[in-house]
Formats: structure tokens, sequence, C-alpha cells
């Protein structure tokens, strides 16, 4: 494929296709938004009324849950009404303390280091150790914004050294000079034209391919940290389905663009709003856009295991990090629907070792699914299921002689004979190559029984 | 000889393998030891022994620490060398550094002072906490030093005031402290040390009321008092002989109400006491034989019951607090709930509520039952708790969920004949229906489950949680085991009171061995007690 786009002719042809089939699909996509709502439910690529890229109008999303759960009743949001004369004297204070504890040498960044946009969220914080956490990760931006700066530095030193002796060189040097930049047989391929192939590809996967949604209606449930973990994984989300042979039609639900989360995104991807770029983010919920037959909400706090890719089935990934809040609340939210529920065989395929949980990435769902889809074949989708997570025979085995190994020692017992290793492994492999030896007369023969079997 | 060993270990270590491959459950980060050893070092190397150092070789030491640390710089390299001369007798140490300091012409900062304010502390409680322990010179500094500090913020921060407190406590000026106190709480609670030195003070002086009320906001606030505090205060009621046993009295009163443990010391502390005022006073460290008596004084100690008035709290709050919450269906479905409410209302109310999972599953089988054998015998138990229920002619409630419709029938019929049973979706939680279900049915009910019930005490909220512990503390049988005949021994629950209480006129006080900053819910009896007798003097 790439072969045809390095032909000039091939790249005018992919260009026109790709803007030819955008006005196809333009003209298509308003048929659907007019006469499929009766209220003017404003979909975010609304082009009539186009002039900036934030929607008009914001509607009543009757799914989305409003009002942020507390863990105790008596725990009441930390948010009350403060004048600003108060707010001044409290930043005050907080000023006072960070500067104390820099003085004492705790991890706290230096005042000059804070910005207005870090004392708003302090201001935010509930309590002291709430407080001192943040300063904490504050003072590692800070130790390693000044690292940086002084790697940088001597980088440049030894870049500069180096690029008067290339200077010379080339001075002296009379011939041609063949390399990248100079004379080369390759021709060179901007990331644009990449983009606008990867572009047409998605478009194309939009009138054609299986739905995916990912529902970004918890925002309230996620602390700020998490928020922003949980943009950057829906960015990688859209560019590996972008990436990938045959991508899904993604479909960015229950979109508040006010959030954290979805500043974030727009942070990421700041033409994600554009009428041009091929992201679907609606503001609507899901169960308007698809009929509720056919939807599936994958979830992992369900019993019942996904069995088998249905290519008819729209399904979906709640866009939540639930690090911090371990409620069932797109269980919760899917009973309520009534919608079928399903979670990833995880169990069946692969084996879970004692460490991390069992969560996966938004990003490494997206990729699970697109291989599902393609292959049929679970383990080979399971594969994007980091390694680290996963059971590992080879290492608990040795700690387990260690240990074994540290105890005799302590009672002063000889277990060398015992835990000589017997490695079949290796010897397996000396026997097949023995049998594997080189034989001119049977090489090629139709004859297998020579040969090792 | 050797194989049997090693056949043992081997035994034991599977064991222990088996524990520590699969307890670890969260990632925890390393802990940074790496930094702060490298100071002691330091401290170690270059302060052993000596009283003065010289400019030059201070300012050696500087040059060391901010070239050699990521995290020292000109801004905090003063206070940390501070922090490193902490102990009592580095006050001299620490005073030749800041007369450098001045003699460079840099005024030490703020926290360089804070630091020097705890030297001060530490000195003054290593040479006896008197009005004494330091000199007019030094603790005039030391106002000077408060007065400066003040003066330049209207607001001071948390870590500051506490500082400046561990400084006031030296002088006659302390009582000044009680105003840091108010301010520490506009940006953070009040820090423990600062409650301890404030109330030491406090009791030190005499001053009884105001230590009471700073101990009263210490509870109130969930910190735990120091061992220091008690015998302070222990030491200052033993002058007057008449007004001790009231004074002790209202010790053991706040200890009641608070659920606080004493540790070792105190116990022994008031031993000592008792021996020196024997007319008034009699305290022995003792322990508890079965059913809660004393083996001192022979007196069985005090049911646990709930009085009426909390009861009817924690019945009627639970349902709302622990099930329904937010979001019902994160737990549940709303018909489900109404179900079983009509289902406890009609076959109610019931002597005992077994949860059937949690019964079932108790030998500890980690694998879901995939042969039927395995079923068979997790029934089984199930089968022979209820049994032993019907022995007693106790009608019973059995919960569990829809899967158990495709156990083995005979004795699924058993179970259904002689107990009743409810099951809930798969997918919903059991336990608040358990807990609601025995609530429900009065004070005498008891349930059957070894469930620590943590997730739903948390969720009651912290006024109700002790009620919630007592209440459960006086129910819960767990099972146990199965022996091989089919008799099943249990674990019955304690019905007498655990924390401090008096039978009588003696008063029974448990202690702990050392003193804990955080402490966990505790399922079990503690080992040592103390038996008081206070001895009215008419």
């Amino acid at each position: 494929m790439l072969q045809s786009i390095i032909s000039a002719v091939g790249k005018i042809r992919v260009l026109e296709l790709h803007k030819a089939t955008k006005q196809l699909f333009y003209i298509r996509r308003f048929a659907t938004v007019n006469t499929s709502s009766i209220e003017n439910h404003s979909s975010v690529k609304d082009a009539s009324d186009h002039t900036n890229v934030r929607p008009p109008r914001k509607t009543v999303n009757p799914f989305s849950i409003k009002d942020p759960p507390s863990a105790d009743g008596n725990a009441a949001p930390y948010n009350p009404a403060i004048s600003s004369e108060e707010k001044e004297r409290r930043l005050k204070v907080l000023r006072l303390e960070v500067d104390i504890a820099n003085q004492e040498g705790r991890r706290v960044p230096s005042l000059n280091f804070f910005q207005k946009y870090h004392w708003e969220h302090v201001l935010t914080l509930p309590s002291k150790s709430a407080r001192m956490k943040y300063y904490g990760f504050l003072w590692q931006v800070e130790i390693k914004k000044q690292a940086k700066l002084r790697r940088k530095e001597e980088k440049a030193a030894d870049c500069q050294e180096r690029l008067e002796k290339l200077r010379e060189e080339r001075e002296q040097n009379g011939h041609i000079i063949y390399g990248l930049g100079h004379v080369s047989m390759f021709l060179r391929i901007y990331d644009s034209t990449i983009n606008h192939w990867m572009n047409h590809r998605l478009i194309r996967a939009m009138q054609y391919s299986p739905k995916m949604v990912l529902d970004c209606s918890y925002d309230q449930y996620m602390t700020q940290r998490e928020a922003e973990n949980a943009a950057k994984q829906l960015m990688l989300c859209f560019a590996e389905n972008r990436s990938h042979d045959d991508p899904f039609d993604l479909h960015y639900c229950n979109v508040n663009l006010d959030t954290p989360c979805m500043q974030s995104l727009q942070r990421y991807i700041p033409t994600m709003l554009n009428m041009d770029f091929p992201m679907n983010v609606h503001q609507k919920c899901f169960t308007e856009l698809f009929p509720k037959d056919k939807i599936v909400y994958l979830t992992p706090h369900c019993r019942t295991d996904l069995v088998e890719y249905n290519h008819d089935d729209v399904y979906i990934v709640g866009a939540m990090v639930d690090t911090v809040n371990n409620e069932p609340l797109s269980l919760a939210k899917a009973k309520k629907l009534g919608l079928r529920m399903a979670r990833l065989p995880l169990d069946r395929y692969l084996q879970w070792g004692a460490g991390s949980g069992k969560s996966l990435t938004l990003n490494q769902m997206i990729k699970i699914m697109l291989d599902v889809r393609k292959t049929g074949d679970w383990r080979k989708a399971l594969s994007h299921v980091p390694r680290r997570k996963l059971y590992d025979q080879q290492n608990e085995c040795t700690r387990g002689r260690n240990d074994l190994q540290k105890g005799a020692n302590r009672v002063n017992v000889k277990i060398g004979s015992i835990m000589e290793v017997e490695d079949f492994t290796e010897e397996v492999s000396r026997l097949r190559s023995q049998r594997k030896k080189f034989n001119v007369s049977s090489w090629g023969a139709k004859k297998k029984g020579q040969q090792g079997s | 000889m050797n194989l049997n060993k090693l056949l043992k270990w081997k035994q034991i270590n599977h064991g222990i393998l088996q524990t520590l491959f699969r307890s670890s459950s969260n990632f925890k980060r390393q802990p940074l030891v790496a930094k702060v050893d490298q100071l002691a070092e330091i401290k170690r190397s270059r302060f052993q022994g000596r009283s003065d150092m010289t400019g030059l070789e201070w300012s050696q030491l500087r040059e060391f620490l901010i070239n050699n640390f990521k995290h020292i710089n000109r801004n905090n390299v003063d206070a940390v060398i501070m922090g490193v001369c902490n102990e009592s007798q580095q006050l001299q140490l620490a005073k030749s550094y800041i007369k450098h300091l001045r003699e460079n012409g840099n005024e030490p900062n703020d926290a360089t002072f804070g630091k020097l304010l705890r030297i001060y502390n530490s000195v003054y409680h290593a040479r006896g906490g008197n009005e004494k322990s330091l000199t007019a010179e030094e603790q005039h500094e030391i106002l000077e030093i408060y007065k400066n500090i003040r003066s330049k913020h209207e607001i001071l921060d948390s870590i500051s005031c506490e500082n400046l407190i561990y400084g006031l406590v030296t002088t006659n000026n302390w009582k000044e402290g009680l105003e840091l106190m108010e301010m520490m709480k506009i940006t953070a609670s009040p820090t423990l040390p600062a409650y301890t030195e404030m109330t030491i003070k406090a009791f030190r002086t005499k001053d009884i009321v105001l230590g009471w009320t700073l101990l009263e906001q210490m509870v109130e606030l969930r910190k735990q008092p120091k061992c220091e505090i008690f015998l302070e205060y222990i030491n200052a009621v033993s002058a007057d002989v008449k007004t001790l046993t009231a004074e002790l009295d209202r010790l053991f009163v706040f200890l009641q109400t608070h659920y606080l443990v004493i540790t070792e010391k105190v116990a022994k502390a008031i031993v000592e006491l008792s021996l020196n005022h024997s007319h008034i006073l009699s305290a022995k460290l003792t322990n508890l034989q079965r059913f809660g008596k004393c083996s001192s004084c022979s007196l069985h100690l005090e049911n646990v019951s709930l009085c009426d008035n909390d009861f009817y709290k924690l019945q009627n709050a639970f349902l709302d607090k622990v099930l329904i919450r937010n979001d019902v269906f994160q737990k549940s479905t709303p018909e489900e709930v109404k179900n079983f409410c009509e289902y406890v209302d009609k076959t109610g109310p019931y002597d005992c509520v077994i949860d059937g999972l949690n019964v079932a599953y108790s030998m500890g089988s980690k694998k879901p039952p995939q042969a039927y054998a395995n079923l068979s015998l997790l029934l089984f138990q199930l089968a022979s708790v209820v049994k032993y229920f019907n022995n007693k002619n106790k009608h019973v409630l059995v919960l569990g969920r829809k899967h158990m419709n495709n156990w083995p029938k005979k004795t699924m019929q058993y179970v259904k004949d002689n107990a009743a049973m409810f099951l809930a979706n798969d997918l919903s939680h059991d336990d608040p229906f358990l807990l609601y279900a025995t609530l429900k049915s009065g004070q005498r009910t008891d349930f059957f489950s070894r469930d620590f019930m943590r997730q739903h005490a948390f969720l009651l909220g912290p006024d109700l949680k002790g009620i919630f512990r007592r209440w459960q503390q006086e129910h819960q049988y767990s099972l146990i085991t199965q022996t091989n005949s089919g008799k099943i021994i249990v674990k019955e629950p304690i019905r007498h009171l655990i924390c401090a209480h008096k039978v009588k006129d003696r008063w029974h006080v448990p202690y702990k061995q050392q003193y804990e900053q955080h402490v966990s819910d505790s399922f079990e009896v503690p080992d040592c007690w103390m038996c008081i007798q206070l001895l009215q003097k008419k």
C-alpha cells in the first residue's frame, strides 16, 4: 500500500479520493442528523452554525449522573462559597506554608515555581496531607525540569563541537555527499501525507466498519490526576484505532467539554472539534445514537464473559480511570439502562499474577477489540495485555528455589542433591538438533521419515 | 534424619511461599531510605562528641551538602544542618552554627529558627522539664524568636505554629500556644505533637481544666493521646490525696467513652501509685479467664448489649446508608430490595441469619468449585450449620445467590425445608441484606459469617461505626472448621465489653504493650487487663 503512495501519481489519486469521500461523507452525515432527531439535539459537528470551535448549546443528558457522590454522608464537597478576600488570606497562608516547608528541605517546590493554575488546584484540596502530596508531585516536576535544563546545556555544548568538526570535513571534501538530507534515493514522506492517508482510512471506516463507543460520563468520579490520565488514554485510543489496519468507527459519547478530562483531551488533540477532523464527539448519550438491542456494555464487574465478537453489536467501554474509586459504576449504569453486559474472557486465556490489579487501560481495550475483530482469536488479541501483570512462572520458580535454599542454609541442611536443576528443555533441543543433522542425499526428497519428525 | 528435616522445611516453605506470593496485592514503591542514612552518616562522622566547629568547617560542610545532595540547595541547607543536630547534647553545636551564619551576614531563615526551637524543646525535656531546665538567657532568646516570627506574618502556617509551640512550652509564656493552635486550625487540624506538648505542659503546671479541654479536643479529632500525657496527668493528681480517687475515676470514664487503650507504661505507673496510696487505691495487673471472668476479683465483666436507643438508630439508618446510598444499582436493584424487605416481614423474626456463601466457602477453596465432589462438600457444611441450629429449635434464614439453585438438589432441599431461604441476584452484594435481616429481627438475633464487615462499618459513618462494631462483636458467630464426623466448630461471639468499664465498684481497664498512632479495629479480646478498686475515704 505504501508503494502506491510513493509513486507520484498514486499520491495524487489518494488525496483526490480522500477529498471525494470527505464530501460524500459530510452530505450523508448531515442527512442523518437532520432527519433522525425531532428536537434539535445539537451534535458537536453541526455545520449550520459552526462559527467557532465550541458547540452552541448544551443539551441536558438524561443519563448522566449530576451530583458527585460522597463516600460517607458527612463529607460535603470541598467548595464552600468563599469571598475573594478570604481567598486572598488563605492563599497568603498557603504561600507561607510552601515557603517554610521548602526552607526545611521537605519535598516542596520553591515559591517561584507555582503558577496561577497550581494555586487554583491547591485551594480545592481538602486537607493538609492532600496538599503535601500535590506539592510532592510538583517538586518532582521541578527537579525533572532542572535536570532537563542541565542536560540540555551539556548536550548543546557537545553538539556545537560536533557541528564544527563536520563543517570542517565537509569543506575539505570535494565529492557528492550521499545521505538523508543531501543526495538520497528515498523520497521524503512527510507526516502530513501519512496523516491524510490514515484519516482517509478512518473516514472509510466511519461509513462501513462496526462501531465502538467510549462513554465519557464518569468525570465526577475521577480526581484531577485520574482525569488527565483518562484524557491521555482517550487520545491513545484514537491514535491506535487510526493506525490499525481495520479501524473501528469510534464514537465519544456523553462528552461534557467543561470537565478537566475533556479539556486535557483538547490540549492533546487541539483540532478535535474541527469539521474536517475524523473524530466523532457527541454530547448525546449512546442510547440516543444506537438502538438498545444492539448495545453491549463492557464492564469488568459483571459475571458473563464475552465469548465471541459480534460484528453487528455496538460495544461500549466506560472511559474511567478507577484507581481511587472502585465502585461498580459501569455495572450500575448498564443495569439502569437495561443493556446487555459482558466482560473480557481474561480468566479463560490468561493466568493473572499477584502483582497489579486486573484493570486494563482504555487503549489496551481498544487494541484488544481491534485484534479480536480482525483475527477472531482471543489469544492473539489478549497479547496486548502487558506481560508484567501475568503470572511469571520462571521467576516464581527461581524465587521459590532461592527461598528454599536460604531456609536450608539456616538449619544447616545440604539440599544440593535435590536442587539439581533438571533442565529438560536443553536436553530436548539437543536431541532435536541431533536428529536434524543435514543430509544432502535426502534433502528435498519427498520422504519425510529421514528428517526429524 | 536430614531428609525428614528437609521434607518438613519444604512443607513449611510451601505454605509460606503460597502466602508470600498471594498476599501482595498492591505495588508498593521503595521507601526513600538512602538519603536519610547519608545524613545520619554525616552526623556520626562530623558531629560526634563535638560542641563547636570553626567557621571554615561549617562553610565546608555547607558546600559539601549542596554539591552532593540534589535536594539540598542554598535555601534549605541551614535548616537541614539544624535538623541533623537534633539531639539535646548538640545544642552548643547548633548555637555555634547560627553564630557562624550571623558572622557571614546571612540572617538565618524562619525554618532554621524553628528547628532551633525544637532542639531547645528536647533539651528542656532531657533536663527534667521544669522551670529551671533552661537558663533565663535561653528562655529570653526563645521568646525573642517567637516575637520575631509572629510579627512577620499575620496568620502563620501549621509548620511554623508547631515549631513555635515546641519553643513556647519551655518558657512561662506557654499559654500563647493556645492562640497558635487556633491559628493552626485555619489551614490544617492541629498536629498530634502540638497537642501533646501543650497538654503535658498544662498538666505539669497543674492546670487540670485546660489539660482536659485539650484532651477532649484531641480525641474529637480521632488522635490517640500518647502515654506521656497520661503519665503527666497521674503525676499531677497524685499530689492532692483528697481528690485522687475522683480524678482517677474521671480518667477511667474518659477511657471508656472513647474506647481508648492505655499502654503498659501507664498501667505500671498506676500500679506504683496504688502502692504509695494503698488505703484508697488498689490496682493489680491481671488477665481474663473464660466467659470474661477476672482472675483477681472473680467478677464477670459487663455485657456488651446496646441500649435500645442506639439499636433503633442503627436499625433505621442501615439500609439507606449501606445498601441504597446514592445509587441502588451499584449493589442491587430496587425490585430486589423491595422483595427482600417483604420476605423478611413475612417470614421473620429470625433467631439466626446465615451467610450461605461465606459458610460454604469457609474451608478456603481458592478456585470456584468445578467438580461435583467439591460442591457437595461445600453444601454439606452449610447443611451442617443449619442442622446445628435446627437441633436447638431455632428459626434461621439462609442468604445466597441465584446460582445456588444449580447446587446438588437433595442437600439444597434439606436446607430449604429446615430454614427460610432468600437468593439474591448473582450480581448483587449479599452482606447488606444479611445485616439488615439480623437488625430487623431484634436485639436477640445473631448472624453467621466470617466476614469482618469493614466496608459496611465505614459506610455507616463515624458516629454509627462504634455502635455497629459493638453490636457486631456481640452477635457474630463464625465457622472455624468442620470435623469429619459432621460436627462443626464455631467461634462464639464475645459477649462482654472489651473496653475500660466498671463492674460493681471495680474498674477493669485493658492495656497494650506499645503506643500506636493509628489504631485499627480489633476483633480479639485484649490479653492484659488491670483490676482497680477505688476506695472512698468515708
